[in-house]
């Protein structure tokens, strides 16, 4: 079957502009939820996210602090963050 | 002649007889026999002879049984010797690679038991570390209540130097 060249096109187009948008995406998981202080504080130290369309969501596994996701990359600032990190140097040293 | 008793036709008859039996001892008795003594003594002679042959041939081989023997005496004490000083060369490489074997056996069991204590350390830190990771973990999350959790939270945004890794997935 063939596909109409400018069907393709547009679903290929359509297609790139939903990873690039899925790529800004801002997720931002937290024990609970933040307050407008923490979400100002938040845009202010990361400007250069787009926070228009951030999701803020709950997860009680992060005990405290904030994990910040961005497509592929996360930025881990929470509780069990550093406590990852703290394994982590306990099994470096000898 | 007559008176005297003597016959002389009976002397020379005897005297013939005589002669006949001289010629026949001289010839078929006398002869052989001389002959069978001369040959006998031969024969005894020979035997003496030979006999003082074997004599010396058996002084002979006993004198160089003799040499034989302290020949044989000495090669064997040679070769004793020689093979005394190769067992003893042989004792000492076997011992020297007894010795080096047991340092080898020994090396390699240093290695294993080093290795197993590491793999022993490493299991029992893996084990402590996870353990008290899920003590932390659990306290932490027992002991923080919902508004030390925000202040927490808070603190760490607050704080934050944009030092933290960015992970990639």
């Amino acid at each position: 079957m063939k596909i109409n060249p400018k069907l393709k096109d547009d679903l290929k187009r359509f297609l790139m502009d939903k990873i690039q948008e899925e790529r800004s995406i801002v997720t931002v998981y937290s024990a609970s939820l933040l307050s407008e202080d923490d979400k100002k504080n938040l845009t202010n130290k990361f400007r250069g996210l787009d926070w228009g369309k951030a999701r803020f969501e709950i997860d009680k596994s992060v005990i405290a602090g904030v994990i910040i996701k961005i497509g592929s990359r996360t930025i881990d600032l929470s509780l069990l963050g550093s406590l990852s990190k703290l394994t982590n140097t306990l099994y470096e040293i000898d | 002649m007559e008176n005297l008793g003597i016959d002389i036709k009976l002397l020379i008859a005897q005297l013939i007889n005589f002669g006949i039996f001289f010629f026949i001892i001289a010839k078929f008795v006398a002869k052989p026999f001389t002959k069978f003594l001369n040959e006998e003594r031969n024969k005894d002679e020979e035997k003496v002879n030979l006999l003082d042959k074997l004599k010396r041939s058996e002084e002979v081989a006993v004198e160089s049984e003799k040499k034989m023997r302290e020949k044989v005496k000495k090669e064997l004490d040679i070769i004793f010797a020689q093979s005394k000083k190769e067992a003893q060369e042989m004792k000492g490489e076997l011992v020297k690679q007894a010795e080096s074997d047991a340092q080898d056996i020994r090396d390699k069991s240093k290695k294993l038991l080093e290795e197993e204590k590491n793999i022993l350390y490493r299991e029992v830190k893996d084990k402590i570390v996870k353990t008290s990771l899920i003590i932390v973990e659990k306290a932490l999350k027992e002991s923080l209540d919902e508004s030390s959790r925000k202040q927490v939270t808070n603190f760490i945004i607050k704080n934050y130097q944009g030092s933290t890794k960015v992970y990639e997935n």
